[in-house]
């Protein structure tokens, strides 16, 4: 059943859907400390009262742009493997449930989303592309091997 | 139904962990019927809970297992070793059967016989299956729940309020235990965040109070709260805390395993139980620690025959002591078995090519036994199942330091060995500086760091080779990197001096990192950091300090790396005489750089350094051409004194663990690494011989002579033995309630009465009369008139407390 609960936001445009068992919750975030020598998706660190979440800017990692530039506001906050994460988006707009489930990806899509995109779900007619945030903290694709 | 369950595997589980400990000393001394009371009570638990829950073989095993002891408590069996291991056999047996309860591992039922015929077999023909004890046999257990062991052998009047209260009984009868509750640990974490983030709101409160000013009530108020809060935060830390005994628990048991498995014989003695450390600190600790007890008994404790025909007692001794240095935990396992053979070392290196036998035989002593943390080296004639497999050693030592610990061995042949490991209090909370990097900030673990200087001190200089940048800081080379270079981020504009810090690392030559400053130092509660943060080499791990902006904290071994510093191994390969790795630097001793009052720069070791202090001239009383200073009424031998002191001087207090000194000098002005070893040995008079630092070279005061000198003035064995004082005058009131509390503080005994009782060290009186006196011991008489008048001479004024505790001093000494 939770299954079809989604959180649906957009990055750099694009819709998407992540599943709501994943998430803890969505702050606005304060002010993030810079990390020298790391991946440049990777923005830095913010602190969330007592925890400290590692921010990861998802479209600088799915375009591989660097995106210091732009001023972050949302984030999505989850636990993986231990470790806190504040993931970047541009907007939230719901989550709520999506009966048709995940469905297949119809059409060729763009090499940059493809090896984050595990689906598509529908909400109000629209199409979101389903990815999962364990693929943005490791290399993309392996968690899916593992799995 | 679960969670009664899971309470009784946890409970099961617990209780075994205690008795293991327990079974060897009752094997040791089978008398002992309050140890055998512990026992048959946990069976007894098991059994009735298990009838409860419907757990047949926990039954069985227990109720087997239960008629033994019950035996033996009746005095028809002894505790012989062979039933002893029978029924440690049985409690391993409840113990892999709670925990495949909890998991999907089962353990074949068919086992359980066999366990149960060694019972029967060890039992020596009685019959063991015998009914439970008659109240009358068992009057030598007097434990309260006798009445319910009674009633367990009525399986069908099992009510379901017993096992509940049967389960609390192993550890609430347990009269050395204290009262403990089991809680998730999940539980104390959030806990620990949520005080962390009251810590963090007081903060933010306490700034904006600051910029918007509050009236003093307000403020007085918000002090007590915080400083609850920062209590609070204290108690909290310390549920993290867990005593050394669970270390230890599973030691006893493991030794009398071995000891029986290579037919040794070997005595456990563990101390320092009480001792608390931090429980992910006591989970790093077990493995290595087990290791090290493993390696003592097999290659260090000889065979029983062996240890005879070298004149030592059949059984080895294995000591294990835990204390708390500071805030590191201490243990040291020491065995009094052969010792480590260097030789059978030094040819397996040799043969390992790590190096030839020309620069073996220049290795130093402490060099030979350090090569037993060699990968692969092990003295091991051969492979053993308990150890000796070469996988040994090094991974111990690379799980101590991997925990911030590092860890010592001394070895003598045919006497034994210790091995001491020291290890941080806690993971997670170290002492920290802060230091800046542009905008960012940044922790060092104070441990890396040796020592801070300006980069424009006197002591540096630095040179440019190639490429390489060289700081030369008191003649010791080391390679130079700044933090900035390093993280890849700009140099940012700065007016004063860069600040140099010598960094140590684990893997690696110490080196000088050069940061912009260094900001402050505090204590950092320490997180471990994502992995896409620890990819980047340089960071162990983040921290969020009380202003609330989160920081990473350095990893002084990755910085080393990523800047391609050389490593350690590359600089034995180039340098085989010198030390091998950091474990030799033990070779250097820390000294104290002082001037002396004539302005001669001299050196002490600094560990007879107590404090440096500033005494004021009327401290210092000099009597008979010596001196001593009176620190909180106790008179300490004081060297280096001009005369009447005008004015305040700068003191070394030294300790030699016993006795203090005041040593006056000048000035302090540094601390130094210095070998061990002086460069040339005088042995004249203070000076112990000469030691090259930088440019020049320094005298090194022998501490030894200089406890030696204090001591001949002060005379005899008065050092350890209280001054006995006789008050003549007992009626006088002022000697009475005025001088006799004075004379106790300062550490004397006080006596009232005549001179001829006793054989007082020193006589008090009003006045010096022939009636006081009692042979040749000395009399202090002491006027109330400020002014020495013609009818007293030689007295002293009763108030004049230095003079009086100066002539005490110095007339016992005078006897002496």
């Amino acid at each position: 059943m939770t299954d079809t609960l989604f959180l649906f936001a957009s990055i750099a445009s694009a819709p998407i859907a992540i599943r709501a068992r994943e998430i803890e919750a969505v702050v606005r975030l304060g002010d993030i400390v810079p990390i020298p020598l790391v991946a440049a998706h990777v923005r830095g660190l913010a602190a969330l009262r007592s925890r400290v979440l590692t921010v990861i800017d998802m479209e600088a990692r799915v375009f591989g742009t660097d995106g210091r530039g732009h001023q972050a506001g949302l984030a999505v906050v989850a636990d993986i493997a231990a470790h806190s994460y504040g993931f970047l988006v541009d907007s939230v707009s719901d989550i709520t449930q999506a009966p048709g489930g995940i469905q297949p990806i119809r059409g060729r899509i763009d090499p940059a989303w493809a090896p984050y995109a595990g689906g598509l779900v529908e909400r109000d007619g629209r199409s979101h592309l389903l990815l999962s945030l364990g693929d943005f903290v490791s290399a993309p694709g392996t968690t899916a091997l593992a799995a | 139904m679960d969670e009664i369950l899971g309470e009784f595997i946890a409970e099961t589980l617990e209780t075994l962990d205690v008795l293991s400990g327990e079974v060897v000393a009752w094997e040791a001394d089978p008398t002992d019927s309050s140890r055998l009371d512990a026992f048959f009570r946990f069976f007894h638990t098991v059994k009735g809970s298990c009838g409860f829950l419907n757990l047949p073989r926990f039954e069985r095993l227990a109720h087997g297992a239960e008629d033994v002891l019950a035996a033996v408590r009746r005095g028809e069996r002894i505790a012989d070793p062979a039933t002893v291991t029978a029924v440690l056999a049985v409690m391993d047996r409840i113990g892999a059967l709670a925990r495949s309860i909890g998991g999907d591992e089962q353990v074949p039922e068919s086992d359980d016989d066999a366990l149960l015929d060694a019972l029967a077999v060890s039992s020596g023909g009685f019959e063991i299956f015998a009914p439970l004890p008659d109240p009358i046999g068992r009057d030598e257990a007097p434990v309260e729940e006798e009445e319910d062991e009674l009633r367990v052998e009525a399986p069908a009047s099992e009510t379901p309020q017993r096992p509940a209260v049967a389960t609390v009984q192993p550890t609430g009868n347990r009269e050395r235990a204290p009262r403990t509750i089991r809680l998730p640990l999940a539980l104390i974490d959030q806990l620990m965040n949520g005080i962390s983030d009251m810590v963090l709101a007081r903060n933010d409160l306490a700034r904006k109070m600051r910029d918007h000013g509050v009236d003093p009530d307000l403020e007085s108020s918000f002090e007590r709260l915080s400083a609850n809060v920062a209590d609070l935060r204290d108690m909290i830390s310390k549920t993290r805390m867990q005593r050394v005994d669970r270390l230890y628990a599973a030691i006893p048991r493991m030794v009398r395993d071995l000891t029986r498995e290579l037919g040794k014989k070997a005595t456990l003695d563990l101390d320092g139980g009480d001792v608390e450390m931090d429980r992910e600190m006591i989970e790093m600790v077990v493995d290595p620690l087990t290791h090290i007890v493993r390696n003592a008994l097999d290659h260090g404790i000889e065979a029983p025959a062996d240890r005879l025909a070298a004149g030592k007692s059949e059984a080895g001794m294995l000591t294990i002591v835990a204390r708390q240095s500071g805030n590191q935990i201490v243990i040291e396992i020491s065995d009094d078995g052969r010792g480590i053979n260097r030789a059978a070392l030094v040819d397996k290196a040799v043969s390992a090519g790590l190096f030839s036998t020309i620069e073996a035989a220049s290795l130093t002593d402490a060099e030979k036994l350090n090569l037993i943390f060699h990968p692969g080296l092990t003295t091991a004639a051969q492979v053993t199942s308990i150890s000796g497999r070469g996988v040994g050693m090094d991974v111990v030592r690379a799980n101590i330091e991997q925990i911030g610990g590092v860890i010592g061995i001394t070895s003598i042949a045919g006497r034994g060995t210790t091995i001491t490991m020291r290890v941080p209090l806690t993971l997670t909370i170290i002492p920290g500086l802060i230091v800046r990097c542009g905008e960012l900030f940044f922790a060092m673990p104070r441990g890396n760091v040796v020592e801070l200087l300006h980069q424009n001190s006197s002591m540096v200089s630095i040179e440019t080779i190639g490429g390489a940048r060289i700081a030369t800081i008191r003649g010791e080379r080391h390679s130079l990197i700044e933090l900035e270079d390093v993280l890849g981020r700009p140099r940012a504009e700065q007016t004063g001096p860069r600040t140099l810090m010598v960094i140590r690392s684990s893997s690696g030559q110490p080196y000088v990192l050069g940061v912009q400053a260094v900001e402050s130092n505090e204590e950092l509660v320490i997180r471990p950091a994502s992995p896409v943060i620890t990819a980047a080499g340089v960071f162990a791990g983040m921290t969020l300090p009380d202003n609330g902006q989160p920081m990473l904290l350095l990893d002084a071994a990755g910085l080393a790396q990523v800047a391609e510093l050389p490593l350690r191994d590359a600089d034995v390969r180039r340098a085989p005489a010198a030390a091998p790795d950091t474990q030799a630097r033990a070779e250097t001793i820390q000294a104290l750089i002082y001037r002396e009052r004539d302005g001669t720069s001299r050196l002490l070791p600094l560990a007879v350094v107590d404090r440096v202090e500033d005494l004021a001239a009327a401290q210092i009383v000099a009597s008979d051409g010596l001196a001593f200073t009176r620190i909180e009424d106790r008179l300490l031998p004081t060297l280096n004194t001009s005369g009447a002191e005008s004015a305040s001087v700068k003191s070394l207090r030294l300790h030699d663990g016993q006795d203090q000194i005041c040593y006056l000098i000048d000035d302090v002005v540094d601390i130094i690494e210095v070998p061990a070893k002086l460069d040339v040995r005088i042995g004249a008079g203070r000076i112990a011989g000469l030691v090259m630092v930088g440019e020049a070279q320094l005298e090194m005061i022998d501490p030894f002579m200089l406890f030696a000198e204090a001591a001949r003035r002060r005379g005899g064995d008065d050092a350890t033995r209280p001054i006995q004082c006789l008050i003549a005058d007992a009626e006088d009131p002022w000697m009475r309630t005025i001088l006799a509390p004075l004379l106790v503080q300062a550490g004397h005994e006080v006596r009232f009465g005549q001179a001829s009782e006793g054989a007082p060290d020193i006589i008090l009186c009003a006045q010096a009369s022939a009636a006081h006196s009692a042979g040749d011991v000395p009399v202090i008489a002491l006027r109330d008139s400020a002014e020495p008048g013609a009818t007293a001479p030689g007295s002293i004024y009763r108030y004049d407390r230095d003079t009086i505790m100066a002539a005490i001093a110095q007339a016992v000494r005078r006897v002496a």
